[in-house]
């Protein structure tokens, strides 16, 4: 049973996302993407191709100039959200990406170059990332 | 001055004055989904759904909604319903919205083939000439959009999956012309887009150009280009911007039957509209070099183009002058026996 | 009888075109993208005018007909007037990116809600409904100007008209499927959107509705997930604000070719933005501002009744402060940042002085 988090869990996550075209939800097109997501002093890089999450990989947080935006949070937050979506099969009204970032003083999206334009891809393709973990609620998880 | 005291404390609460409450013009609307989902349709309930036949507002007001008094007017000019009403409008822009496709992706590309050059240049020419017609209904349809008031939310969100529409026809022919060898061919003449562009009488006399006279031409254009496609990629976009045409074709001709019946003197006026129109069709279909294209696609080539392929696009104008005398008659102007002899001619073939 | 084949009738077909055509040989190949605008860009279909002769509305790299007629009305046929690096990719996006508000928003979850709440709802929808008006209006207005051969700039407003349709219709229905209705118009479209029917520059325009009006509006959309009271709501306002962000991707990414390629306008420009950032703070369109009675329904939302009018109302105060930080940043990214720190723009002060 994959931990969450770590590069085997979000491998899973990603698998389960893939494959099935029904967790693609309406506006959850096609995307092109590469971001990062920050799980307290861990980092992954993500990227989507089209309809596909084509990779996540742990990584470091250096020379992450080039990824479009970086998804921030405390990883107890990280970790109430995925709590949330195994209990419920998909992340509720208030742990949901965009509630806990309206919800946050400051945004849980950052751009590394300080772009608002490529900041607003977390806006632009939020459906996409929020499909992703809701697919979390098809694998199994422990946690740390 | 510190940083702490520049800051003002936290911002007063402004105290609500709910002056909004209750005002409404129609409560207790629960409009259920069916199993096509919630339609736009569905939603003409009580007064919202009563269309004026005259929209007296000159504002942005959602019809059924509560007016505003002192809010300076706008420069709507369709506010007669006849100026703009279809009855199949809302419908059409639901199907719109569930039968849109991607040219990118839905497209087969990986099965075109080269095609010998006359062939390709061909091809090429049509889809350069085409994507010009689908460009000046774009142009056409967002000039008169703004001038349509809000009375007819339903037509207006209509031709904005037109353009939506329009704008991927273009996409869809230009990706065709550039992803086989070939190139684009050249431009139209513009016969029937000047037409098309510079009818200012009115929507209608637009939709009398746009889709009676040049549309229902376009329609057996593109039945014959998908009837003679190369491939799967040809045939899917042929087949989706017929499905398409068809919507459009469908709200123009609603729309013209419509007005005749619901306006004194339509019918008199499109009858002299149309008398116009035909002669300038006409002259299209004899300088536009979709003839000759169309003549090689249908031929197979230069040499076949000469006998059987312009046979076969003669053949395909008569059927569209056929069809065009037909809807006339429908809508209410009689054409039987009172084309335009240019168009006539076709006929009589 | 004669035994002889009857011949198939000769036509006259014109075959002098074929050697007269456009750039020959082209064949663009699909990327791992599907076969995008993008990947069409290729030798001289690629090439962009710096300002467009175009007025038969000849598709770019097509061979001219000197006989065409000239029936554009193309006021817009600089490319700085225009432009912005990544239409095609904006375009294909909101190609791949389409829902539908029949069938995408689970309706079926709708229940009733407290009466205060409902009519909440009914207001802000309302008002939305009106404020789609304009962003639908507006850029059509716009499209029909520009010359073909920025057809890509061009295509992208098409599907933000196609957009501006969705949402109006999405609002609607919201209205009209909860025991409630419509409520009064706000008004507002008449006023500072107002200036958005006015504007007689592409630019300008765009300035004041992708900016500065679509970023607030932005905003909102996004709090649905936080007021909405039923998956419906939530999923309605998530997918509007999908659609917003691409709006306003628009905007930030041509102001910023603009104000690049064409550095005369930029005091131009400035004064723009300076009008839109005093109607920001006159605070009558931004539905989040203090004095609008849309704020007073999304205070009612967010504190979940009148009851919680209060805390409601400090939520919707600290995401006006956001909506203020990512419009400054978003200006920033256009390329226009300085007046953030030269002391022109009022809005730093402004953000500053909220606690």
């Amino acid at each position: 049973m994959p931990v969450f988090p770590s590069e085997e869990w979000f491998t899973e996550v990603r698998d389960e996302y893939n494959k099935d075209p029904s967790l693609h939800s309406g506006g959850g097109g096609a995307c092109d993407t590469v971001s990062g997501l920050e799980i307290s002093d861990r980092f992954f890089r993500i990227q989507f191709e089209g309809h596909q999450c084509v990779d996540i990989h742990e990584s470091s947080k250096s020379d992450i100039e080039d990824l479009d935006f970086v998804i921030s949070m405390p990883e107890e937050t990280w970790r109430e959200m995925v709590e949330d979506i195994q209990a419920n099969g998909k992340a509720s009204a208030l742990l949901t990406l965009n509630s806990i970032d309206l919800s946050s003083e400051e945004s849980i999206a950052y751009s590394p170059v300080d772009d608002q334009y490529r900041q607003d891809l977390f806006y632009r393709y939020n459906q996409n990332f929020q499909d992703l973990m809701d697919a979390s609620a098809r694998v199994e998880t422990s946690f740390e | 001055m510190s940083e702490e005291e520049g800051k003002t404390t936290a911002e007063p609460i402004a105290k609500p004055t709910f002056k909004w409450k209750g005002l409404s013009n129609q409560w207790d609307v629960k409009v259920e989904p069916n199993e096509h989902g919630l339609r736009l349709g569905d939603l003409n309930v009580g007064i919202y759904g009563e269309v004026p036949e005259y929209w007296e507002d000159q504002t942005r007001r959602p019809r059924g909604s509560v007016s505003r008094p002192g809010i300076p007017p706008l420069s709507y000019s369709l506010r007669y319903k006849h100026d703009v009403w279809a009855d199949c409008a809302a419908d059409l822009y639901e199907e719109a919205i569930q039968r849109q496709w991607i040219p990118a992706t839905d497209v087969p590309w990986e099965t075109l083939e080269t095609l010998p050059e006359e062939i390709e240049k061909a091809i090429c020419q049509v889809c350069t000439e085409v994507s010009q017609y689908a460009n000046s209904e774009i142009e056409i349809i967002s000039h008169w959009q703004d001038e349509m008031s809000y009375g007819f939310h339903e037509v207006k969100q209509y031709l904005a999956t037109v353009s939506f529409d329009c704008a991927r026809h273009v996409e869809a022919l230009r990706k065709r012309a550039l992803s086989n060898g070939g190139g684009l061919g050249i431009e139209s003449k513009g016969v029937a887009n000047r037409m098309i562009l510079q009818s200012s009488g009115g929507w209608t006399e637009s939709v009398a150009y746009l889709y009676l006279v040049r549309g229902t031409y376009v329609f057996h254009l593109i039945k014959g280009l998908h009837n003679s496609a190369h491939n799967d990629a040809e045939r899917f976009i042929y087949k989706h911007m017929l499905q398409d045409h068809a919507r459009h074709l469908t709200y123009g001709y609603d729309h013209l039957k419509y007005a005749v019946t619901h306006k004194d003197g339509q019918a008199q006026v499109m009858a002299t509209l149309l008398a116009v129109g035909e002669g300038i069709m006409a002259r299209e279909l004899d300088t536009s070099l979709i003839r000759p294209a169309m003549a090689i696609i249908f031929g197979e080539g230069v040499e076949g183009a000469k006998t059987k392929g312009m046979d076969c696009y003669l053949e395909l104008v008569k059927d569209f002058v056929a069809d065009y005398v037909e809807i006339c008659n429908w809508i209410g102007v009689e054409k039987t026996g009172r084309l335009n002899p240019a168009l006539q001619q076709y006929l009589d073939l | 009888m004669s035994e002889a084949v009857e011949l198939p009738k000769e036509h006259e077909v014109d075959v002098s075109w074929l050697d007269n055509m456009g750039e020959w040989g082209i064949k663009a190949e699909p990327s791992n993208r599907g076969m995008t605008l993008a990947d069409i860009q290729l030798s001289s279909y690629g090439e962009l005018p710096e300002v467009s002769e175009n007025q038969t509305g000849r598709p770019r790299g097509a061979a001219a007909r000197p006989e065409a007629y000239r029936v554009g009305d193309y006021g817009v046929n600089k490319v700085s007037e225009i432009w912005l690096d990544n239409a095609e990719f904006l375009y294909e996006e909101a190609l791949q990116r389409q829902w539908s508000s029949a069938t995408d928003v689970p309706w079926e979850t709708i229940k009733p809600l407290p009466d205060d709440v409902e009519e909440a709802e009914c207001l802000l929808c309302t008002f939305f409904t009106e404020v789609e008006f304009v962003a639908g209006d507006v850029p059509a207005r716009w499209i029909g100007k520009t010359s073909a051969d920025f057809l890509e700039p061009r295509n992208v407003l098409t599907a933000q008209v196609m957009d501006e349709a969705r949402h109006m219709d999405v609002f609607r229905k919201r209205a009209l499927a909860n025991g409630g209705g419509l409520m009064r118009m706000s008004g507002s479209t008449s006023g500072f959107v107002g200036s958005i029917d006015l504007s007689r520059d592409f630019t300008e325009m765009s300035t004041r509705l992708h900016i500065s009006g679509e970023g607030a509006v932005l905003t909102m959309f996004r709090m649905g997930e936080l007021f909405g009271q039923n998956e419906a709501e939530k999923t309605m306002y998530r997918l509007c604000a999908q659609d917003e962000a691409r709006h306003v991707a628009f905007g930030v990414m041509h102001l910023r070719y603009l104000g690049a390629t064409a550095p005369e306008r930029r005091e131009e420009i400035e004064v723009y933005l300076d009008e839109a950032e005093s109607q920001i703070l006159a605070g009558q369109q931004n539905p989040a501002s203090q004095a609008s009675e849309t704020s007073e329904a999304l205070a009612v939302l967010l504190g979940g009744g009148q009851q919680h009018y209060d805390e409601g109302y400090k939520q919707l105060l600290a995401i006006r402060k956001r909506q203020l930080k990512e419009y400054m940043k978003r200006v920033e990214s256009a390329g226009f940042g300085e007046r953030f720190t030269n002391g022109r723009s009022p809005l730093p002060k402004q953000y500053a002085s909220v606690a």
